[in-house]
């Protein structure tokens, strides 16, 4: 068995009993709701119905409502796509990575990260499919099903179609994961449950769970075969994403090193959303015995080493591109520093490299306010790059006559601000239907239980 | 059940025996005898340079159709590509115009660099365990950390190697000299155009500066490492932890600038972003390999005996992950290479295409990949220190034979070939390196007994 050093903080503050878990982390779902969850809720709903406007009137008039131009093909639209796609990998990395690498403190955010996953790859997939323009027939020209016109196939070679089978399998494992991992705690409510209403849905969704050995021993048992899997479609979901770029030849985008840069990036920004999240939460809900310094500590640690890697892999392309003696190169990089957009880059810059290195201090690692506004800064950062990545690569063609500028039209921004509406529409909901923290788990790290 | 049964934590002091004194002699002597036959048997006529000679003007008219369709990508259409397509580029073979001992630093570039990034990448994994805050590793800790000893003779040795065979090894070094401008016979843009980079100052400043840092962050290690076993207390793991995260930050850089100046300047007109992290990926793999052979050995010695089969098990985890690493980057590289199929970049491949390099190609993915893929693949493989040691001593052979492939078709060519010289030299650094390596773990005690996390070392499971 496990022997835990006394250097070790504790997971869980304030000697919680294995009732006091339950009591606490049900509460949100037993009480009624707060104003606060209201307010924030009908919030999160109006958001979302600008989405559905703006989505509609994109579909209605067509892909012109955008600010896209012969040269700058892809712009708000896939930058939004890899940002939200981004966000999606914390949760299969706190699920599974840490749990491979058996880090404890994992348990109290995972269930949070991974409700973030799947939220934040239904935002991310909106963007392709209405960037088809015709999407009632989108089915055809994105999976490859047997059609009506004859040999029309999917084209196997690109790598948007290898990102079709990526995130529809990621999303189906992550959203098994998920599930699988709040059966347990959807039959404690469903054993604690005082309306008829509960105890049927808890009832229903809790898929008959005993909670006798043989269960629990299957169910860890599967938990860890789905970390396996997951471990590599973690990675292989952001690799393929970057192999959308880096296997054209467009200057900027094509170069070796995107695959590990994307997901190292990925990582980055995911935690960035999700301590933008904890922190909000624990204060709200009450939760900071739960979501600890030692949390925000050691994410901010994750987010410093992220960062500093995506920093690397910045100063490697531009040293490769220096070094490289191709001018197209040369210029795609120069232009990006120097160019019409270099408030771009060096927003991401300062964002993404220079502003994690204040978790060098301890101070800044434990000051939840403080972890809080750097969250943001990384959450725009990691923006800007996929906006630095996409645009600027773009908006210089080889012939003059190319050169253009991109800016969104308000049909764009209007999506993209409405996808967080479908974000935190879904949020809202899972804080007051599901418990945020994974009961089950949090009570076998706590130290007082025997 | 938490704390089961109570495990007695004592110090284990390891002696270097006469007969494993012996044993790393003999690799030695052996190794040298083998080196000093294969030097004078090493072929001095090669005729394949001589054929590559005569199809210099060959060369070179393919290298002006390189070039054409280096534009190609100017045309975004490519319809040039589909009407007209370019012959495959060729590289010109580098050994027509080199001595036969060019061999020779190349050879001892090839090992010198691959025992350095192993002593490095050992140091790595010491400061990982300690920024990573993990328990487990603390009862194999002695052995990275010995591991890490061979740095500065495998830095000197290359330091040596590389200032007297640069001219030998490098396009570009032996291009400076030439102090060629544009409109010289002979004047080669892009090697121009690096030249900022690509020069003896850089270079010799680099590879002498770069191991130097390391070696003081070694030295500062090791020294909190004496520390905590003399004195105790906290204190010097908390600076051990402090030192690592530094050490972690300057490593992930400074690697890389001296995987670009000793490796990647090889095939001087190629690049690759991921190339540092791939050279990485090469160097923890075969560390981990090493780490493995080592505690099997300590414990085939009746030593490490809070080591069980769950720290083994671990140990093969990660030498199965990082195998797959090694392979996702190796992908990453070849896949966008292959796609893009621009010229200058294909190069590099279609190089090692060619009949002289394609079974090292080959085997390298089967070595390195293939076959810890499917031998580690289950949970008892991992445990079964037979299986262990016959994959842990494939993936070194295999990365030693990566190494091999980075450098020698660019810098040597047609001259290069794996003789006695090869093996002779391989045996003598690890014979070096095994001697570095037992001695320094003879030096402390195999258990760090005052480390923090030993006890939670000792009581390590795995779980399921």
């Amino acid at each position: 068995m496990n022997h835990d050093s006394i250097l070790r903080p504790r997971l869980v503050d304030s000697e919680k009993s294995i009732a006091d878990v339950s009591n606490d982390i049900c509460r949100p779902i037993e009480n009624k709701a707060s104003n606060l969850w209201k307010i924030g809720f009908t919030l999160s709903v109006i958001f979302l119905g600008l989405l559905g406007l703006t989505l509609t009137y994109t579909t209605l008039n067509g892909i012109g409502t955008w600010g896209l131009n012969k040269t700058v093909q892809w712009g708000w639209d896939i930058t939004n796509f890899v940002f939200w796609v981004g966000i999606g990998h914390a949760g299969t990395l706190i699920s599974a990575i840490l749990l491979l690498f058996r880090q404890k403190w994992r348990m109290s955010i995972n269930r949070s990260a991974e409700a973030m996953t799947i939220f934040a790859v239904m935002c991310a997939a909106i963007f392709p499919l209405f960037h088809m323009g015709r999407i009632w027939v989108g089915a055809y020209w994105v999976l490859p099903l047997p059609n009506a016109f004859g040999s029309l196939w999917v084209n196997f070679n690109s790598p948007l179609l290898w990102d079709v089978f990526a995130i529809t399998t990621y999303f189906s494992v992550s959203l098994l994961f998920w599930y699988l991992g709040l059966i347990p705690d959807i039959a404690t409510i469903r054993d604690r449950a005082t309306t008829k209403g509960r105890k049927f849905w808890y009832n229903f969704f809790s898929m008959g769970w005993t909670g006798s050995t043989r269960t629990w021993n299957r169910y860890e048992v599967v938990s860890l075969i789905l970390a396996g899997i997951s471990t590599p479609l973690v990675l292989s979901v952001h690799t393929i994403v970057s192999m959308d770029f880096a296997t054209s030849v467009v200057p900027g985008w094509h170069t070796t090193i995107f695959p590990p840069y994307f997901v190292a990036g990925a990582i980055f920004s995911g935690f960035g959303m999700v301590l933008t999240l904890l922190i909000i939460a624990r204060k709200v809900m009450n939760y900071e015995d739960y979501i600890t310094i030692g949390h925000l500590e050691a994410m901010s640690k994750v987010i410093m080493l992220t960062g500093t890697l995506v920093g690397l892999a910045y100063i490697t392309e531009f040293f490769i591109a220096a070094y490289s003696g191709v001018e197209y190169e040369q210029y795609a990089f120069i232009n990006r520093a120097t160019g019409p957009y270099w408030w771009a880059y060096w927003s991401m810059m300062t964002c993404n490299l220079i502003a994690p290195q204040v978790f060098w201090f301890k101070w800044a690692r434990t000051t939840p306010w403080f972890i809080f506004m750097l969250s943001i800064v990384v959450n725009i950062g990691m923006w800007f790059e996929r906006f630095v990545i996409i645009v600027t690569s773009l908006h210089r063609e080889y012939l003059p006559s190319g050169w253009v500028m991109y800016s969104p039209t308000w049909v764009e921004i209007g999506i993209f601000l409405g996808t967080f509406g479908l974000f935190f529409t879904f949020f809202f909901l899972f804080s007051k239907f599901l418990p945020m923290i994974n009961m089950s788990e949090v009570k076998t790290i706590l130290k007082n239980r025997e | 059940m938490a704390h089961g049964h109570k495990i007695e934590i004592k110090e284990e002091n390891f002696i270097f025996t006469p007969k494993a004194k012996k044993f790393t002699f003999m690799l030695l002597g052996l190794g040298l005898l083998l080196t000093i036959v294969g030097f004078f048997t090493m072929p001095k006529e090669n005729h394949h340079a001589h054929d590559s000679h005569h199809a210099a003007t060959e060369v070179e008219h393919h290298e002006n159709a390189a070039h054409a369709a280096t534009k190609h990508h100017v045309d975004p259409w490519g319809e040039n590509q589909v009407n007209n397509p370019a012959p495959p580029p060729q590289v010109e073979d580098p050994a027509s115009h080199k001595p036969w001992y060019s061999r020779v630093y190349a050879t001892l570039l090839v090992n010198s660099y691959f025992f350095l990034i192993i002593s490095i990448t050992a140091l790595f994994f010491v400061g990982l365990q300690y920024i990573a805050n993990a328990g487990w590793s603390a009862s194999i800790k002695r052995v990275p950390e010995a591991m890490a000893s061979f740095l500065p003779i495998a830095a000197i040795v290359m330091i040596i190697v590389l200032i007297m065979g640069k001219d030998y090894l490098y396009h570009w070094a032996h291009y400076e000299h030439e102090h060629l401008k544009p409109g010289d016979a002979g004047y080669d843009k892009i090697l121009s155009s690096k030249s900022w980079f690509l020069n003896s100052k850089m270079f010799i400043g680099g590879i002498v500066l770069i191991p130097l840092i390391w070696f003081l962050f070694k030295k500062k290690l090791q020294s909190l490492s004496v520390r905590e076993d003399k004195v105790g207390g906290v204190e010097p793991f908390k600076l051990s932890i402090k030192w690592s995260a530094g050490f972690t930050f300057i490593f992930a850089f400074s690697f890389s600038i001296l995987s670009w100046l000793v490796i990647m300047s090889v095939d001087a007109h190629w690049y690759s972003t991921i190339f540092s992290i791939y050279n990485f990926a090469t160097g923890f793999v075969s560390t981990l390999a090493i780490i493995v052979l080592t505690v099997l050995f300590l414990k085939s010695q009746g030593y490490l005996n809070l080591v069980t089969d769950e720290h083994i098990h671990d140990l093969g985890k990660f030498m199965f992950a990082f195998s797959v690493f090694w392979t996702y980057i190796w992908l990453s590289q070849y896949l966008l290479i292959w796609y893009a199929q621009i010229p200058e970049e294909v190069m590099y491949y279609q190089n090692r295409f060619e009949a002289k390099w394609s079974p090292f190609f080959f085997i390298n993915i089967v070595l390195n990949f293939i076959v810890p893929f499917l031998f580690l693949m289950t949970r008892d493989a991992k445990r079964n220190p037979k299986i262990l040691v016959l994959v842990g001593t494939i993936i070194l052979l295999g990365h030693w034979n990566d190494v091999f492939l980075m450098v020698m078709p660019g810098s040597i060519g047609s001259w290069a070939g794996i003789g006695l010289f090869e093996i002779g030299t391989t045996m003598v650094f690890a014979g070096g390196f095994i001697y570095m390596l037992l001695s320094s773990l003879s030096k402390q005690s195999l258990v760090p007994v005052n480390h923090p996390y030993i006890e939670e070392s000792a009581h390590h499971d795995v779980g399921i």
